[in-house]
């Protein structure tokens, strides 16, 4: 491992959500996914401060998309997954199942 | 209507202003796709709500911020911290005199606020300091006598009748007393008299008076055990070592009043400063059994007002249901005269501290309407500072014209420049608050006994005050630095480039105007308040208050018997620089003196209501002479007229309504159920202060009543030596009295202490006033200084065309001597208003005239137009040459 992967909960469930999402990730679909898959209902504003975290530091890139009318005419900023979050992603569920695989070898 | 509409507009322009342009589009973006699902689904009123919390959660995230592009970098900073310090540098004179005028501002209101929170702390340190009540006494047929003794009985029937009472405590104050530290053989090896500080109280008091937050501890001893035995005594830490030096105090003995011996219990901590309760030596309750007789236990009839009761209150209880359990318990042991008559109440204790009517054990209040009115004076000269700068800032800003315009060319915009001129007022007020605030340092050292403060309960470096000149700063660099940015940052590039603005009146100028009536009426309303306030003053000093007052010392008598008084009066007497010796039991008037009050009436007087009060004054023959009171009709009492003749003053003949004085002479009056003969009337002296009215006074011949000896000194004799007529008066003294400490007192200091309050006003008064115009002439000379320069070449060519010095000098202050006239019509009602109610609660005072007005603003024009010439003169007498050959 090159370095250590700086990744909080929301974070990584967020990251996990864009890559869901795939090219169709903005604040409020986000949102919606979040409340749909994991039954968490976070405000938006906290959802854009993460992921303008996770755009520092690398994890996804952002983009401005086209207006629509639901919105009043006003643009969505699109995030997608970078391959630097992608691999974070994976690197993190490995250890994961690296640790489960231990603690049901030691629970049996 | 559509969702656009219904969107809460404020946040909206609220997200716009504060976000940058892109973050503004995809917040608002989501916000509105939010809030039209929410419409369909919640209702408007709902989906509004969660738009507007929605919105206002971005404003606590950081990102919301951090991308700001207009929060400047440390390079912006920097950079503008160097433009702000170069322009100050580029013009010290404006910035001297803007700073010069913040730091007496700030000082000034530092000062002031520290008063404040001096006198607002007072005795709130104790737990339950807002359930606590003092039982106060108020009687009369009007309920207009304000008094805080209560019976002795009271609080006990209180006690033992009133279920719900919480806690209860009594104590007497008797202020002085001797004491002696005996040795082992019981032989006095030191003596102390005490003036101040000692107190007789309950075990309870420290159970309801804990200090707690002031955190008075312990040195030895039990607080919930020390004073529950008869004859033991608590000292506080500062009198065990002045009894006992570093010895172990505990278990020592004091000796008190010659006869009495306690046993030490405890030693505290001094008690703060900030308190009511200035005790010092604190001796048991339970010991007055032994001390005064139990007498005093059952009778409800007599009071002492130095005997006060405090209760606690239980939580959420009303003082009103407690005041009416009280009269219950009163009206159930006295009789139907007395209980109608006086009426015990609470009175929240820590009120103790601003009530005047009551007083308290420190002999001083300070009412919530002087507290206020220190802390307006406090807003005024922040104000006034303020104003200064304004005035000088905008002023100034014509001659920055041309910078302006080219920052603006070269791309600056208007925040850019809004910033950059913030940031120089705020160096300037923060180089400013950090002089005043050693400047305040400074004076509260100086100012303490003024201001009646204790400097060591605070420290000056404490959050509390460093948190008041932060917000001083703040407040400062807001309201005098937005305006002169706003102004100067608007200036159109293009004219100002062309210096067009320098002809041009901008609309500074009537603001201007505004601003310097404003800071004149504040200056005004103080100088013309402390000229009245300090003639009254001398009208206290010098008005003839019926007796004389030069040259008398007075010493009080440890001993009352006759023959060692007679001894001591003729050895006096024998002095070349005695011209005068008299013993009475008190003296005529002064702050310091022994007051006792008894009934007169007429001899078929039997009612309470057909007596009136009198001063109870035993004399001698020598008395009149030497206090040189007046006889209006009759003769002075000789030693053998003994309690059989009297002589009352001109008022008790008018409340008794015997007549003339020469008719009064000769009648027989009633006093204690015994009759007596007026032998004659003395003429109205003032035994108060001249802040009250003539009290009635009998005055008798009564030799085991005297309590006091007064000497007048022969002056040709006395004088310049007087350390020398003090050593001999003592040694006389102490040889009559050799076992006790002589002290003694000029008279006059003792009339003038009536006063010592007011005083201290007037001296403040005149600090303010002369602070207010000092800051008020600083900002005309910057304002004149500016003009003067600006003005130059008009006031050459006037020369040139025929202008005379005083022509020039009129132009300059025209406009001055109109802008301090309308302040002072301004200042002359508000003033009057004021000083018109102040001289009311005295009962002499002087007479308002008008010209005790028209001669301190006069005199605040003048000051100001001697300022504005000082410096127009020189732009006058300058040759016109020098000025027009530049161009």
């Amino acid at each position: 491992m090159p370095s250590r992967i700086y990744l909080g909960e929301l974070e990584e469930l967020i990251l996990l959500i864009v890559a869901l999402l795939n090219r169709d990730a903005y604040g409020v679909s986000i949102a919606e996914e979040l409340k749909k898959q994991a039954s968490r209902e976070i405000s938006i504003s906290a959802i854009h401060a993460v992921l303008h975290r996770l755009e520092e530091k690398g994890f996804v890139r952002s983009k401005m998309g086209g207006a629509s009318a639901e919105r009043g005419g006003r643009r969505k900023r699109l995030f997608s997954i970078t391959s630097y979050g992608r691999q974070s992603l994976e690197e993190l569920r490995d250890t994961r199942n690296l640790i489960w695989d231990l603690i049901v070898k030691s629970a049996s | 209507m559509s969702p656009e509409e219904l969107t809460p507009r404020w946040l909206d322009s609220l997200i716009e202003n504060l976000a940058p342009a892109e973050l503004a589009e995809e917040i608002q973006g989501d916000l509105f796709e939010m809030f039209v699902k929410d419409l369909e689904v919640r209702g408007v009123r709902s989906a509004r709500r969660r738009y507007v919390v929605n919105g206002l959660g971005f404003l606590f995230k950081r990102f919301f911020w951090k991308r700001l592009s207009t929060i400047p970098s440390p390079v912006m900073i920097r950079s503008y911290f160097k433009m702000a310090s170069r322009s100050l540098l580029a013009h010290k004179g404006t910035a001297l005199l803007n700073v010069l005028g913040l730091v007496v501002g700030i000082a000034a209101a530092l000062v002031i606020l520290a008063v404040v929170r001096f006198e607002t702390s007072f005795d709130a340190f104790h737990s339950n300091a807002d359930r606590i009540y003092r039982v106060v006494r108020v009687s009369g047929e009007d309920m207009s006598e304000f008094r805080t003794g209560v019976s002795f009985p009271v609080p006990i029937a209180m006690k033992a009748e009133i279920a719900s009472l919480e806690n209860i405590t009594s104590m007497e104050y008797f202020g002085g007393a001797f004491i002696e530290v005996p040795d082992r053989s019981g032989k006095s090896v030191n003596r102390f008299q005490e003036e101040t500080g000692c107190v007789i109280v309950e075990p309870s008091f420290f159970s309801i008076f804990d200090f707690r937050n002031a955190g008075l501890k312990w040195v030895s001893g039990n607080p919930h055990t020390a004073l529950k035995e008869p004859f033991s005594v608590v000292l506080t830490r500062s009198m065990a070592k002045k009894y006992f030096g570093d010895a172990e105090a505990l278990g020592q003995t004091l000796r008190i009043a010659r006869k009495f011996d306690f046993k030490v219990t405890g030693v505290m901590e001094d008690l703060p400063a900030n308190t009511d309760f200035p005790f010092k030596v604190m001796i048991s309750y339970a010991s007055y059994a032994s001390l005064g007789g139990t007498g005093r236990f059952e009778d409800w009839n007599s009071v002492d007002d130095s005997h006060c009761t405090y209760v606690v209150l239980p939580a959420g209880m009303k003082p009103a249901e407690m005041e009416k359990q009280i009269a219950r318990v009163h009206a159930a042991h006295t009789s139907e005269q007395l209980h109608k008559f006086r009426h015990y109440l609470l009175q929240p204790f820590r009120e103790q501290h601003f009530d005047a009517r009551f007083g308290n054990f420190n002999g001083r209040t300070i009412s919530h309407e002087t507290i206020w009115a220190l802390a307006i004076i406090a807003v005024f000269l922040i104000l006034t500072a303020s104003i200064n700068y304004v005035n000088l800032a905008t002023a100034q800003s014509t001659l920055r014209a041309r910078e302006i315009g080219l920052r603006k060319v070269m791309g600056g915009n208007r925040r850019n420049l809004v910033i950059q001129f913030m940031m120089e007022t705020f160096l300037i007020v923060l180089a400013a608050a950090f002089l005043g605030l050693l400047l305040s340092e400074l004076l509260l050292i100086n100012l303490q006994e003024l201001l009646n403060l204790r400097i060591s309960v605070f420290h000056m470096l404490d959050p509390y005050t460093l948190y008041r000149v932060a917000a001083i700063v703040f407040v400062i660099t807001v309201l005098a630095g937005s305006y002169p940015a706003l102004i100067v940052s608007g200036f159109n590039p293009v004219n100002a480039l062309k210096s067009k603005f320098t002809s041009v009146r901008s609309g500074g100028v009537s603001l201007r105007k505004v601003l310097v009536v404003v800071q004149f009426t504040i200056t005004q309303i103080l100088v013309v308040g402390t000229f009245i306030v300090v003639s009254q003053m001398h009208f206290f000093q010098d008005q003839d208050m019926g007796f004389n007052r030069d040259a008398i010392i007075t010493m009080r008598l440890p001993d009352r018997s006759p023959e060692l008084l007679k001894g001591l009066e003729d050895q006096l007497r024998a002095q070349s620089f005695v011209s005068q010796v008299s013993l009475s039991y008190t003296l005529p008037s002064g702050e310091n003196r022994n007051r006792s009050y008894r009934d007169i009436g007429k001899p078929d007087a039997n009612s309470m209501k057909d007596y009136v009060v009198y001063e109870y004054a035993p004399i001698d023959d020598a008395y009149l002479d030497l206090y040189q009171i007046r006889l209006a009709a009759g003769r002075n009492l000789t030693m053998q007229d003994s309690f059989r003749y009297i002589l009352i003053n001109e008022t008790l003949v008018k409340n008794l309504a015997l007549g003339t004085p020469e008719e009064a002479v000769g009648k027989e009056l009633k006093m204690d159920k015994e009759l007596v003969t007026v032998a004659g009337v003395v003429k109205d002296f003032y035994s108060n202060s001249l802040k009250e009215g003539v009290d009635n006074v009998v005055m008798y011949i009564h030799p085991r009543n005297y309590s006091v000896i007064s000497i007048k000194l022969n002056t040709r004799e006395a004088n310049g030596s007087l350390p020398e007529v003090v050593r001999r008066v003592e040694k006389i003294w102490s040889s009559t009295f050799p076992e006790y400490i002589f002290s003694y007192e000029f008279f006059d200091e003792n009339v003038k202490s009536f006063y010592a309050q007011e005083q201290k006003y007037a001296q403040l008064f005149q600090l303010f006033s002369f602070t207010f115009l000092a800051i008020g002439c600083l900002g005309l000379y910057g304002l004149i200084a500016f003009i003067v320069n600006r003005k130059g070449k008009e006031v050459a060519i006037r020369k040139v065309m025929g202008a005379t010095i005083s022509n020039i000098l009129v132009l300059f202050s025209r406009e001055y001597v109109q802008l301090i006239a309308v302040s002072f019509v301004l200042a002359a009602p508000i003033a009057y208003y004021a000083v018109d109610s102040w001289l009311n609660q005295f009962a002499n005072h002087i007479g308002l005239h008008w010209w005790m007005f028209i001669l301190p603003g006069a005199a605040v024009l003048v000051i100001a137009l001697l300022v504005v010439t000082s410096k127009s003169v020189t732009a006058a007498v300058t040759n016109p040459v020098e000025k027009l050959k530049h161009e």
